[in-house]
């Protein structure tokens, strides 16, 4: 008997500290800490208003290197040819391709985030599925840009759609490029549109509480949205079929894109992994680059630390992990199977990727994508730290864009023609490339003051699914199917 | 309308045009590729962009060595141009269809004004032997006087590579036709065989079993560079003989 | 349905807007103007949220979008097999590339799948749009207070019993009832 007492006693003990656990479940959990309504309104509105002097400088920073970077470059290219960037045979693609299969890997967060995050009802979701998901047609942008850059004539690029020209020639569907084209537009349209739909809410409510230029910018976004019975139906339905539909798309984009590769006669690429191995190395980078996102929004956004929490970067750094073993196991399983088959070009490929003049990249993509989020987000505590988390993302894209580069130019420089080999050495390609990492981030801090980066219905729906329940004297959090 | 079943598809079939190339004769004189880049309109690339792989030449004479200097030992030159294959991995990548294969001629054809420039083919020529316009480079006089008019001059954007001097055949098919009778073995041959010294090159029908280049092919020892891909080259090599 | 009820169907009658700060009062405001005469299709609700037709009781809100995907979904099958199967005959002499067949097997898949897949999801947003009668930029009834996550029931009444509507409102805990106004969103 006296064990027994002893126990409840500890038990007794324990619920105490679950009373104390109330607030601490609170501090914790975005959807355990409901605000009013109309509070997290004018805190998302506030957001959107407040921008200090520093965000205009950075913008007319990044403004002139778009200028210079993105338009002049490419108009002088345009002007004088190809020459003046760094491809040549056999490296007949380079940082173009390079930068566009990084940037789809980057536009695949959003869709990761926002569709199978919500497919799978992962409730940490809410407050980031729109800062990611922006980042999705955001990114595809940049891809649309680089892959344009790359073509020889881009003023008939026009070409490649899927109408007869004036010869009545219909586009080339063997070609993986033709595929690409099909899946990038379709990826870019739904992407576009998931993002909208579920901001027609938001806006309606920015369109309430704004006056002047904004109220008119709102009020045509919201299209004349009110929230009846009817409108919330269709956007509901609307949202669920994307939701499940917009999965597969994404997966077949990367996969396309890796069958630029993988459909090609030439050692290293010739790997039928390369599908899984893509759509994995996207959502890695994709996911670095939404924690990096995330927590430059709460770093500088105002308001953004009640909605951008340390549970949401432990939940994005858990996904990281898993990610990045992923990324691993795919990564040596084409490895194996390459070195195993022993045909000597790609030996050579092989020698010349660890080997090589460019072997230090090889090892820095390892240590970058494996070996840096496996040291550090296992822990808890490091995971849930902003500062900490952008590092790691930002050392995870470098490593994923390393990762692309030694696919593509590297990979070329070696071919069954030894008399062929040369080394590729980048031209016009730096400031394209970064003009277009400037552009994205442009385009993303314009959007961040015009459009509510907080999907702020999901948020209050979330909270009313939202509760603690006791079982025994346990304290847990408990969530409701609302729909 | 031509159906698929009516195209052979055999591993078999061979080509209409071919060429038979005998290193061991071939002496790296360069004279097919000088004879090449006039009969083509081939650009000047210059030395720099030339020494950066950006050199345009439809067929380029590869020199190897064995071991280490001093103790090299030569192995024979290796011409190599556009193979014309029959199974052409360079065509089905081509999203504007500017590079298939002609059902006529039985050649892999470039059509430069369908181009836009993706490079697609140039990645996936096995024997590398595409070349694209980077810029559009200067004719310095007097050679802008000595283009071809038989061939398209190409400018900054497209791809190209070895045609098997189409505009030779077609001058020589017109020529036939016009006197009632067929194309006659040797009454013309591209423009690299005309100019080697050694009769190194040999061009002709393959699929006519008494032409010289058949005759040729046939000898026995002959060998189709990375036959292992599947792409059945209609160039035949000759080393070691 | 009762979305495009308006204030000036019938001279007769007048329509009011009771908004609720919660579920329950919303609920039981919706049973009671049941019990006072009112047909559901003489009601509507307005809301910030997603308000499931269940949560208030109302019925099954009627919505063509699946059917649409489903419509598009068929449209962009039928424009891939156009170009998958019909486009590589368009020629006089079909084009050779590669060796591969004319019509070659798995690539008309991807071709199928991407062109299914874009018609779906684009008539899936058009529905949207068809079925809310979006854009629409005319003056609706509405209060702000909806986007503060306040429930608002909107229903249309007989001008003589408007009175006896506004109590049974206020009684059931609506923070306010008036006369629906025409609101330029």
């Amino acid at each position: 008997m006296a064990g027994y007492n002893k126990k409840e006693e500890h038990a007794h003990a324990k619920a105490e500290v679950h009373n104390h656990g109330e607030e601490h479940f609170r501090e914790k959990h975005l959807m355990l800490d409901p605000l009013p309504r109309g509070q997290m309104n004018d805190m998302v509105m506030e957001s959107m208003y407040v921008t200090s002097w520093k965000f205009w400088v950075v913008f007319a920073i990044l403004s002139v290197i778009v200028a210079y970077g993105l338009f002049f470059s490419w108009g002088k290219m345009i002007a004088e040819g190809l020459g003046i960037a760094g491809v040549n045979r056999p490296s007949y693609w380079g940082i173009f391709l390079v930068n566009t299969v990084f940037w789809i890997g980057i536009s695949h967060a959003g869709t990761f985030i926002s569709a199978i995050l919500r497919v799978f009802k992962a409730e940490f979701r809410r407050p980031f599925t729109r800062a990611a998901e922006l980042m999705t047609t955001f990114g595809l942008v940049q891809a649309g840009f680089s892959v344009f850059m790359h073509m020889g004539r881009v003023w008939l690029s026009y070409w490649l759609m899927p109408y007869a020209n004036q010869r009545m020639l219909w586009p080339n569907l063997h070609s993986p490029l033709t595929w690409d084209l099909l899946a990038i537009t379709t990826y870019l349209l739904s992407s576009t549109m998931y993002l909208f739909l579920p901001l027609i809410p938001d806006v309606a409510m920015a369109r309430d509480r704004s006056t002047g230029w904004r109220k008119t910018f709102y009020k045509i976004l919201a299209l004349g949205f009110r929230g009846t019975e009817g409108e919330w139906a269709h956007l509901r339905n609307a949202m669920n079929i994307f939701a499940f539909a917009i999965i597969p798309v994404m997966f077949s984009v990367h996969t396309i894109v890796s069958w630029d590769f993988a459909a090609a006669t030439r050692p290293g690429w010739n790997s039928s992994i390369f599908g899984p191995y893509f759509v994995v190395g996207a959502l890695h980078s994709g996911m670095g680059a939404v924690i990096m996102v995330l927590a430059v929004v709460r770093g500088t956004m105002k308001n953004m630390k009640y909605f951008i929490r340390a549970e949401h970067f432990d939940g994005i750094g858990r996904l990281m992990l898993i990610i990045s073993m992923a990324w691993a196991y795919f990564f040596f399983n084409d490895y194996m199977v390459q070195w195993y088959g022993g045909d000597k070009w790609t030996q050579q490929l092989l020698h010349f990727h660890e080997a090589g003049p460019m072997g230090w990249m090889w090892f820095a993509m390892l240590i970058f994508n494996v070996v840096v989020p496996w040291a550090i987000l296992w822990n808890q505590k490091w995971r849930s730290t902003p500062w900490i988390v952008f590092v790691v993302g930002f050392l995870i894209n470098i490593g994923m864009w390393f990762e692309r580069y030694i696919i593509v130019p590297i990979s070329l420089s070696i071919n069954r023609m030894p008399f062929t080999w040369r080394l590729y050495e980048p031209g016009v390609e730096i400031p394209l490339g970064i003009g277009t990492l400037a552009f994205f981030i442009l385009l993303y801090m314009a959007a961040s003051r015009l459009i509510p980066l907080i999907p702020v219905w999901e948020v209050q729906e979330g909270q009313m699914a939202h509760e603690l329940k006791k079982f025994g004297r346990e304290t847990v959090v408990s969530v409701s199917e609302l729909e | 309308m031509i159906r698929p079943e009516e195209i052979k598809m055999s591993a078999e079939h061979v080509g209409k045009w071919g060429m038979v190339i005998d290193q061991d004769i071939c002496t790296g004189c360069q004279a097919c590729v000088a004879a090449c880049a006039m009969e083509n309109n081939i650009s000047f690339v210059g030395e720099k962009d030339s020494g950066y792989g950006r050199s345009m030449h439809w067929i380029r004479i590869e020199r190897f060595w064995e071991g280490e200097y001093p103790e090299v030992k030569m192995t024979p030159n290796q011409p190599m141009l556009c193979q014309q294959c029959n199974s052409a991995t360079c065509e089905p990548v081509c999203p504007a269809f500017a590079t298939v294969h002609s059902q006529a001629e039985q050649l892999n054809l470039q059509i430069y004004n369908r181009c836009v420039g993706t490079r697609y083919c140039g990645n996936n020529c096995p024997y590398q032997v595409r070349s694209f316009n980077w810029r559009d480079y200067e004719r310095p006089e007097p050679l802008s006087n000595q283009l071809n008019p038989d061939v398209t001059v190409r400018r900054m954007g497209v791809m190209e590579k070895c045609t098997f001097c189409i505009q030779r055949i077609h001058k020589a098919q017109d020529k036939a036709k016009a006197e009632g009778r067929e194309v006659v073995d040797g009454e013309f041959t591209t423009a690299c065989a005309q100019a080697c010294p050694a009769s190194a090159i040999t061009f002709g029908r393959v699929d006519d079993p008494e032409s010289l280049v058949s005759q040729l092919a046939q000898r026995g020892h002959g060998l189709k560079h990375l036959e292992e891909l599947g792409t059945l080259p209609n160039v035949t090599y000759f080393k070691g003989g | 349905m009762a979305d495009n009820i308006s204030s000036k169907e019938n001279s007769g009658q007048v329509s009011l807007l009771a908004v609720f700060p919660d579920l329950a009062p919303a609920a039981d405001a919706i049973d009671q103007l049941r019990a006072l005469g009112l047909s559901d299709d003489h009601m509507n609700v307005i809301s910030g949220i997603p308000v499931t037709e269940a949560m208030l009781g109302r019925p099954a809100q009627w919505t063509n979008v699946p059917r649409l995907a489903g419509g598009g979904a068929a449209l962009g099958f039928l424009a891939g097999a156009f170009l998958a199967f019909v486009t590589p005959y368009l020629y006089p002499v079909p084009i050779q590339v590669g060796r591969q067949a004319f019509i070659p097997g798995p690539p008309t898949v991807v071709v199928l799948f991407e062109l299914t897949m874009l018609g779906m999801l684009l008539s899936t947003f058009l529905g949207v749009f068809l079925d809310s009668y979006f854009p629409n930029y005319r003056p609706m009834e509405y209060v702000k207070e909806v986007s503060d996550g306040k429930i608002a029931i909107f229903f249309i009444c007989p001008e003589e019993s408007k009175e006896k509507f506004t109590k049974a409102m206020t009684a059931l805990g609506a923070e306010k009832v008036e006369v629906a106004e025409v609101e330029h969103l």
